[in-house]
């Protein structure tokens, strides 16, 4: 059973190979370091949703609020960004708190309520992107001090910032989910609640810490989005949480709860990634774009589920 | 072909493997109409794996099924209910939102014109209720139904579908003895009509007090087929674990148990909650096995619940080894030493997508972990100790729950509460659905337990189970506890007479 | 009692109202009632508009409700359809389609109330249009380019969201220019969704497959303008590219003085929404009005963009 599930993955990761080798053969600027680099470095922000997402879906929950997140940390941080005012810590330090505590007030309002996470998220997504556009007047916040747009913009040693971020994070995160008693017990819950419960784990405990989890993941992204494009976007994000859930699932990760790791999810966010970039470099209509991404990921649920099925 | 026109379905050379696994091997099966043939076999013996190809659910690698003197290619359950092929399963398969009617017609109410007409569906599925003698309304819904009576809406089910070969596993673990004896007197009935049964069941005195004949399947492999009359228990058994085995109660006396009583580790006192129990007062002490007996519904999974934490109890108090004690939460429960193994393996035993290890180690892997990390070592040792102690079989301790069956799943549960190191196991209908040989098995763990100093609870449906497992036995009726006897004064009599009281 | 007490307070309460409306009346001066639904208050050139209704009408004591369609047309129609409800003396609307929000001005025309659109157009003629002419600044932004260019060179086009009346106007407005200019070829057009993350990875991707044979750059708004802009800065390759884009929001306005962006084309927010306001003030007066008031687009580069600024 067990090569099975690496077959899974495997499964996705060899679509991510062929895929790549195709556009290598079409179009020579494709495989170059360069080109790569970008490629990883659009990819980061939509990882690190993902990753978030991720924990969240393995728990059999959703988080609908991702981008509406990445829109009221981005602003958070925007606003306490210009030059001169703050030392660089304390708008990436407000930013992430936001996320936290949003991420802590889906938890809050899923594990008391009973309410499904479907309906408090998107609850919370509505909700953050009026605060966003309260918070900004709704017009964007720009003229932010270099040392931030260090953040988005940045490399140390030729390597971009956001992919050590990405880097870093997807360290952690794999970590968490592998070898920690968090991630034990987060599969626990996804793969049967009621038994997770009579074995002794708190699992509102279990919940709380994947929405928060998730929110402080969004506050990263919205941090970094907002430094790369140098100004805090009250409607940026819009969507990105579909984006971010589609990455999980190409990736293996099960929305029935249970199974999921965060290389499944990289693959995934690279794979829509390499397509988006792909494409583009080929000068394919926007149109035709949106299709072959949809394929995809049907394509990746439909083998998911016959993978449900032959494993029982 | 057919060797004997009676012969309603003749198997022959059936095999089945998955994953390279042989789940099934040459199996040979005959059967005659009006005959009631058992099935019997260990768990993990084959004997799902074979219904399901007989049910269409599953293909055959290999052999053949003639029903009806035609070899039966499909593997399309509907087609093969068609032809009159029906089941009654072991969980019960009905849509609780549905009356009774709607689900004895699922998926045919266009036999009864091509607009739902619950009128015509509900005539006729009272006439099948009546002619077998089952007191159900078919408008009631599902969901005020009792186990039992579902289980005889099911059996109405395949009556209506004009069943000639009904497929029944485990029907009664979940009846009482009257419905029992209900159920016993429609089968009969069905017999006397041509119908053919495929009769599985662990419980060897309905075995014998029903079937004609018995095949025996042994790790996918076909044993033998006796006639029931011809074939006594010891050599049964036998038959069905390769090996010989004292009759039972032989084996209870080798389990004798010799510990001695000691400190009070579990006292409630006065527990009440509303419409389930009311002023139930116990003690067990360390290396005593506490029986509860009553009928299905008396309030025993109940009173184990509230005890775990797992549902709110109105008042009362329960007191662990003198202090009293506040279980909110199967957390604090297990904290304060109590482990449960409930009735109920597929809702609250296991997580199915996680391996062996992963569920033994579930309840106590803060025990194995520095600050946040497991230790992955310090984990495998563990689990790879309590599978062995168990004699779970398996390819490795990372094999998916999943994938186990029924009785080796039962035993992972019971090594995930054994790990968190229990000074009190409850163990509900710990022997349900297992086979013999791995209910001897349980019934040495407990008594392993007990040498320990651990202190047992035991809820059982198996009257001899519990009188030769307990040191007292308290039985229950309709919520109320209606005697506490010692092992001395209990018998079954006495027991069922308080059970219904 | 608690029933008597509150028809008590709302009778008491209308009486007051009533006369309140009275007083107004007999002072010969009945306030103006202006309903107005815009495309999305999440579009800074939009608030810009809404921000200088509210100071007209606050001059010309003007009452308005203002709402948001949040993109959607059938929003859009239904608030007109409240408007009409709440008799209101004249409407004004910034359509979100050019053909899904027609069924607004049809209804509004029939229930005979004025309606006035801005800033775009529907199929349906309205009353009154006051706006500019989305396919004219297109042609003053290609045209800066060829300029430029000296009517040679290669240039990609970011489009807005595909099928919406400013994008598909401003297409038309570019290719006209490129016609008039057969060697200045169009290299890729995609869209940037008007967003500026977006459109800096599609910058980021078009400088890989197509490096430095890209010599200018047309977004049709400003914030896929400053995307593409940041991209190209990244990359290094700024000096050698030209970047224009439409609307001149203050960011933009910053880049022009800056020199990083090379030209925006100045949508004038400030005169739609008085040219607007006192647009609806003469119809619902009955003074004669222009059917038609078209707000000129102009050029801003670093040599005027002071002027701008300002404002």
């Amino acid at each position: 059973m067990q090569y099975i599930k690496t077959l899974r993955q495997y499964g996705i990761f060899v679509v991510f190979i062929i895929i790549s080798l195709i556009l290598s053969f079409i179009s020579p600027q494709f495989l170059t370091v360069s080109n790569w680099t970008i490629i990883i470095t659009q990819a980061s922000i939509n990882a690190l949703l993902a990753f978030g997402v991720t924990f969240v879906i393995i728990t059999g929950g959703i988080d609908l609020s991702l981008g509406s997140m990445v829109a009221v940390t981005g602003v958070t941080a925007a606003m306490l960004a210009h030059p001169d005012t703050f030392p660089v810590v304390l708008p990436i330090f407000a930013g992430l708190l936001t996320g936290l505590l949003m991420g802590i007030f889906n938890g809050f309002i899923i594990t008391k309520s009973k309410i499904a996470p479907f309906i408090v998220t998107l609850g919370t997504m509505t909700i953050g992107r009026g605060l966003a556009l309260i918070m900004s007047k709704g017009r964007p916040i720009s003229n932010l001090s270099d040392s931030f747009n260090f953040i988005g913009g940045g490399d140390v040693f030729g390597i971009p910032f956001p992919i050590i971020v990405l880097a870093i994070i997807f360290t952690i995160c794999s970590i968490t989910l592998k070898k920690t008693l968090l991630g034990r017990y987060i599969y626990a819950v996804g793969g049967n609640e009621q038994a997770a419960r009579a074995s002794g784990i708190n699992v509102n405990q279990v919940k709380m810490a994947v929405y928060s989890i998730s929110g402080l993941l969004a506050g990263l992204a919205g941090v970094l989005l907002t430094s790369r494009i140098t100004t805090g976007q009250p409607n940026a994000g819009a969507g990105f949480e579909l984006d971010a859930i589609a990455a999980a699932v190409i990736g293996g990760t099960s929305t029935s709860g249970g199974t999921g790791t965060i290389t499944g999810t990289l693959v995934g966010v690279l794979l829509i990634g390499v397509i988006n970039n792909g494409l583009d470099l080929l000068n394919v209509s926007s149109y035709y774009q949106q299709v072959v991404m949809g394929a995809i990921i049907i394509g990746a649920v439909v083998l998911d589920s016959w993978n449900q099925k032959s494993n029982s | 072909m057919p060797s004997n026109s009676q012969n309603i379905l003749q198997v022959q050379n059936l095999s089945k493997s998955f994953l390279g696994v042989k789940a099934l091997d040459n199996i040979q099966f005959d059967l005659q109409k009006g005959e009631i043939h058992a099935l019997m076999g260990e768990n993990g013996a084959g004997k799902s794996t074979f219904m399901k190809i007989l049910m269409g659910l599953l293909k055959p690698d290999s052999g053949e099924i003639i029903f009806e003197g035609e070899v039966l290619k499909s593997n399309n359950v509907h087609e093969n209910l068609q032809k009159g092929i029906s089941m009654i399963h072991q969980e019960i398969l009905v849509v609780p939102e549905l009356t009774v009617a709607q689900n004895i017609f699922l998926g045919r109410e266009t036999n009864y014109r091509s607009w739902l007409n619950d009128k015509a569906i509900n005539q006729k599925a009272q006439e099948i209720l009546d002619a077998i003698g089952i007191k159900i309304n078919a408008q009631t819904k599902i969901k005020n139904l009792s186990i039992a009576e579902m289980q005889m809406v099911e059996i109405a089910k395949a009556i209506s579908n004009n069943a000639k070969v009904i497929i029944m596993d485990e029907p009664t673990s979940a009846l009482t003895d009257n419905e029992v004896a209900m159920l016993f007197k429609i089968i009969k009935d069905l017999k006397a009509k041509g119908v053919a049964i495929i009769y599985i069941s662990h419980k060897m005195d309905e075995i014998y007090e029903i079937t004609d004949k018995i095949t025996v399947l042994r790790d996918g492999q076909y044993i033998a087929t006796k006639n029931t009359n011809e074939l006594d228990k010891n050599a049964l058994i036998a038959l069905m674990v390769g090996r010989q085995i004292n009759d039972l109660r032989a084996a209870f006396r080798f389990l004798e148990n010799n510990s001695i009583k000691g400190e009070s580790i579990l006292s409630v006192q006065n527990l009440n909650k509303k419409g389930k129990f009311k002023d139930i007062n116990f003690e067990v002490h360390a290396g005593e096995v506490l029986g509860i007996a009553g009928l299905m519904g008396a309030g025993r999974t109940e009173i184990a619940r509230a005890i775990f934490g797992l549902d709110k109890y109105d008042s009362g108090e329960i007191i662990i080894k003198g202090n009293k004690v506040e279980i909110k939460s199967p957390e604090d429960a297990i904290k304060n030493g109590i482990g449960y193994v409930s009735e109920d393996r597929k809702a609250l035993g296991f997580i199915p997508a996680l391996s062996i290890k992963e569920n033994i180690s579930l309840s106590s892997l803060g025990n194995f972990a520095k600050t946040w990390f497991v230790n992955a070592s310090n984990e495998h040792e563990a689990a790879t100790r309590l599978s062995t102690d168990l004699k779970i079989k398996s390819t490795s301790i990372n094999q998916k729950v999943m994938t186990l069956s029924g009785g080796n799943q039962q035993k992972v549960v019971i090594g995930k509460v054994l790990l968190t190191a229990p000074s009190l196991v409850i163990l509900d209908e710990p022997t349900r659905g297992i086979d013999i040989g791995a209910k001897f098995e349980i019934y040495k763990l407990i008594n392993q337990l007990t040498d320990k100093g651990i202190a047992v609870i035991m809820i059982s449906s198996e009257l001899p189970e519990i009188l030769g497992m307990s040191d007292r036995i308290m039985v229950l009726s309709k919520g109320k506890q209606t005697a506490l006897l010692s092992k001395q004064e209990a018998t079954q009599e006495k027991i069922m007479q308080y059970a219904v009281e | 009692m608690k029933h008597l007490y509150s028809i008590l307070i709302l009778s008491v309460f209308l009486f007051a109202s009533c006369n309140q409306s009275k007083k107004v009346e007999n002072s010969g001066e009945k306030k103006i009632k202006v309903g107005v639904t815009l495309l999305s208050m999440q579009n800074e050139f939009i608030v810009n508009i809404s921000d200088e209704m509210n100071k007209k009408a606050e001059e010309l004591g003007v009452e308005l409700i203002s709402v948001d369609a949040e993109h959607q047309p059938l929003k859009q129609i239904e608030q007109v359809e409240s408007f009409i409800a709440q008799k209101v003396d004249v409407i004004i609307m910034n359509p979100c389609e050019v053909e899904a929000s027609s069924p607004a001005v049809t209804k509004a025309l029939a229930a005979k109330i004025p309606i006035i659109n801005v800033n775009s157009a529907t199929s349906t003629k309205p009353t009154a249009f006051v706006g500019s002419n989305d396919v004219e600044s297109a042609r003053i932004a290609m045209k800066f380019i060829a300029d430029q260019l000296g009517g040679k060179g290669n240039v990609v086009m970011i489009h807005g969201l595909m099928g919406q009346a400013a994008q598909i106007q401003r297409e038309q407005g570019a290719k006209e220019i490129l016609k008039d200019y057969p060697e200045l070829k169009l290299l890729a057009h995609q869209t940037g969704e008007w967003d500026r993350a977006k459109s800096m990875d599609l910058m980021q991707n078009w400088i890989q497959s197509y490096g430095t044979k890209i010599n200018a750059v047309f977004a049709q708004n400003d914030e896929m303008g400053l995307g593409a802009l940041k991209a190209l800065q990244d990359a290094g390759l700024k000096d050698k590219v030209i970047v224009v884009s439409i609307d001149a929001i203050a960011d933009a306005l910053q880049a022009v003085k800056k020199g990083s962006l090379d030209a925006t084309v100045f949508q004038n927010a400030k005169q739609q929404g008085a040219g607007a306001i006192e647009t609806a003030v003469k119809i619902a007066k009955g003074q004669p009005y222009e059917k038609e008031l078209m707000i000129p687009f102009q050029l801003v580069t670093k040599d005027n963009v002071g002027q701008f600024l300002k404002k």
